[in-house]
């Protein structure tokens, strides 16, 4: 009972996120686009770093917190944590998704190719599918209580396997690959930075904004189905006692 | 002993057991009747640790059924719906293997002895996937037997039995419940769950009312 | 002691419903063999083309057909309710995991070692001196698959759409083990000396043994509510 309390006490400051997030990526995007100068070798094409760096650690960050929801639902069984687990885990594959989608925008002026088999972009991808196959995985169980668990499960051995993924992307990328592309090309100065930093952080308060409400949302919705259950099976069993 | 304290469970909006409380004494038979869809297999899929419910506890044997599940499981035996039998197995291998994972080696003459109380000895060296419907269900017995389990579940036990393996089945249950076991079970046969049970209740909507187990008359809807 | 004993007759178990019904191994060689045929059809190669791309081929024929088998491994425990039955076990899950991973990497390391023959002669491979390379490959290899897809094959045998949903888990998980045993067969049939290849044959080893400790440990949530 005491998440409730928890949880409750945080919602309390949901509207604090939001603002806060809407503070930060107004001013990051500010200075990001017309604050900071042109990159010396990118030029204005290196703007969209400003949307997509940020994307890519709220989506590892959501990870992380699917993660630590999923431990704590298998230790605890608590049901408002495995909302919360479901909430992120659909935020966390949308992150995903739009940090693969920048990243391929920001490749084709760079790199002049949509896609390159890098470690970090095909561990996105993998990223990505195993979200995908955790929320599908969530669709085809019938029971509530198996479905949180199942889905704690693959988020957990996710989360392990991700770092092997990783590594084994990389070291087989330096075989095959030239040389020639690489990510690392990017030196961060400091007019670089401090938008960054804004957007890294509204981001993060953004993404903590939306899994509040979502959270709140699935937790609503199942005490209204738990409400109508048991007021249906109430109606049931006083028209068959009449 | 069965204990149970606001069992509840539901699948999303569908509320299948509402707030079921029930205590089952040693040495006692409980018969639990309803319409089909009541919510009885899900109540014995919880007594017998496979579900957990989504409110509430049981106690069996004085052990909570949620944290000692494997203390449970070792004195407990369920015969469900399935059989849990491997057709690819003869009778003695199933019930080697059955007994195995529960930790119990029988001696061949225990197996042949229970085989043969269940009248299907003739066919012990036979695969399960020659057996009748009926057949499975006394090997399945057969299983109950050796384990001498403390507390049996048993889910609607009369389908696909004939009158003689009605009689084994019984005679079984009086058995579990002279040596101090405890017998649940489930069935929508007034006539034949009459001569064991101690109690019985109803399951409707998922609530349990219980009745006098002499009130229970053939016709009834159930 | 009592769970070296489950995992004893879990294997026994597999083993002779496995000889009786000679279900498994024989629809896992036979899909196999199918694969490989497509493939062949797929790309006209010559012996040049066939050693840059045979080791590719030889683990998507190899972890296609392991899913069969996995997949097998736990939809036969629901013909008459027998998963309940392991359920209800009392003892640790985590050995009827190894007796199931044990089963498993059998049935799939069985039918590796009958089509390898398949592809010497089908490919023209020479491989008399790296055989035993080649075993140890596909053994830590086989290792990780079976590790792995025991634990989502007994995820997904109590879902709906498992037959689809066992590859779509499965399959991005075992992104390292797919690399690296093709990347190390690739090395071996080329004949390059071991440094070459060796990190591969390393990573193989640390996913084995971080995944049969992460299953064995998940899988007690799998069985038990």
């Amino acid at each position: 009972m005491t998440i409730h309390r928890v949880i409750r006490k945080v919602q309390r400051f949901q509207g604090w996120f939001g603002g806060g997030a809407a503070l930060c990526l107004g001013v990051g995007l500010y200075l990001g686009l017309i604050g900071s100068p042109p990159d010396y070798y990118q030029g204005e094409v290196v703007r969209i770093m400003y949307i997509h760096v940020p994307l890519a650690h709220t989506a590892l960050l959501a990870y992380i917190v699917l993660t630590i929801g999923s431990l704590w639902y298998l230790w605890k069984r608590d049901p408002i944590v495995d909302n919360m687990c479901q909430a992120v885990a659909a935020l966390s594959a949308v992150f995903t998704a739009l940090a693969l989608g920048t990243g391929m925008i920001w490749g084709k002026p760079t790199w002049d190719t949509w896609w390159t088999w890098d470690a970090r972009l095909t561990s996105f991808t993998v990223l990505l599918l195993i979200l995908i196959g955790y929320l599908m995985l969530r669709t085809f169980v019938d029971d509530p209580e198996k479905e949180a668990r199942y889905g704690a499960i693959l988020a957990i051995v996710g989360f392990v396997d991700l770092p092997i993924i990783h590594f084994s992307v990389e070291w087989w990328r330096t075989l095959h690959q030239p040389q020639s592309i690489s990510m690392r090309g990017v030196s961060i100065s400091s007019g670089l930075l401090v938008p960054l930093m804004f957007m890294s952080i509204g981001m993060s308060l953004l993404f903590s904004y939306m899994l509040m409400v979502r959270t709140q949302l699935l937790y609503l919705d199942r005490l209204l189905h738990a409400k109508q259950g048991r007021l249906l099976s109430q109606f049931h069993l006083s028209k068959s006692d009449s | 002993m069965i204990a149970c304290h606001g069992i509840g469970k539901s699948y999303g909006h569908f509320q299948v057991l509402h707030d079921v409380n029930l205590t089952v004494a040693e040495g006692e038979c409980f018969a639990l009747f309803g319409p089909n869809g009541a919510g009885k297999t899900t109540l014995l899929k919880i007594l017998a640790t496979l579900e957990r419910p989504s409110a509430g506890h049981c106690e069996m044997l004085g052990m909570h059924g949620l944290k000692d599940k494997d203390a449970i499981r070792a004195n407990l035996m369920f015969l469900a719906h399935g059989t849990h039998l491997y057709e690819e197995l003869n009778a003695k291998e199933n019930v080697a293997f059955a007994l195995a994972l529960r930790g119990h080696r029988p001696t061949d003459r225990d197996v042949k002895l229970a085989l043969d109380r269940v009248a299907i000895g003739a066919f012990a060296d036979m695969k399960v996937r020659y057996y009748s419907a009926g057949m499975k269900k006394r090997l399945a017995l057969a299983k109950a037997m050796l384990a001498k389990p403390k507390i049996l579940l048993l889910d609607e036990p009369f389908t696909a039995l004939d009158a003689a393996g009605t009689e084994i089945l019984r005679g079984y249950v009086r058995e579990r419940l002279s040596e101090h076991g405890t017998v649940f079970l489930s069935t929508h046969d007034h006539d034949k769950t009459r001569p064991i049970a101690s109690r019985a209740g109803i399951l409707r909507h998922g609530a349990l009312q219980e009745v006098a187990i002499e009130a229970l008359k053939s016709d009834d809807l159930f | 002691m009592t769970s070296f004993n489950v995992i004893r007759w879990i294997v026994w178990k597999d083993f002779v419903t496995e000889l009786r019904s000679r279900e498994t191994i024989s629809s896992m060689v036979f899909f196999a063999l199918i694969v490989i045929l497509i493939f062949s059809f797929s790309f006209s190669m010559d012996q040049q083309a066939a050693r840059e791309v045979i080791a590719g081929i030889m683990w998507v024929a190899f972890a296609f057909t392991g899913i069969i088998g996995l997949g097998k491994s736990f939809s036969t425990e629901l013909q008459n309710d027998c998963l309940e039955a392991l359920q209800m076990v009392p003892e640790a899950k985590g050995a009827i995991y190894l007796g199931k991973v044990a089963a498993n990497f059998a049935f799939m390391f069985v039918v590796e070692i009958l089509l390898f023959p398949m592809f010497v002669i089908l490919f023209n491979l020479e491989v008399v001196e790296e055989i035993s390379l080649l075993l140890l490959i596909f053994f830590l290899a086989t290792v990780g698959l079976s590790a792995i897809g025991t634990l989502f094959s007994a995820l997904t045998v109590q879902i709906r759409a498992r037959e689809v949903m066992l590859p779509i888990l499965l399959l991005p998980l075992v992104v390292p083990v797919m690399i690296a045993a093709v990347e190390a067969t690739k090395g071996a049939l080329n004949g390059d000396p071991l440094a070459l290849y060796e990190q591969w044959l390393k990573l193989l080893a640390v996913y084995d043994v971080v995944f049969t400790v992460v299953s064995f440990w998940m899988f007690e949530f799998v069985m038990d509510s």
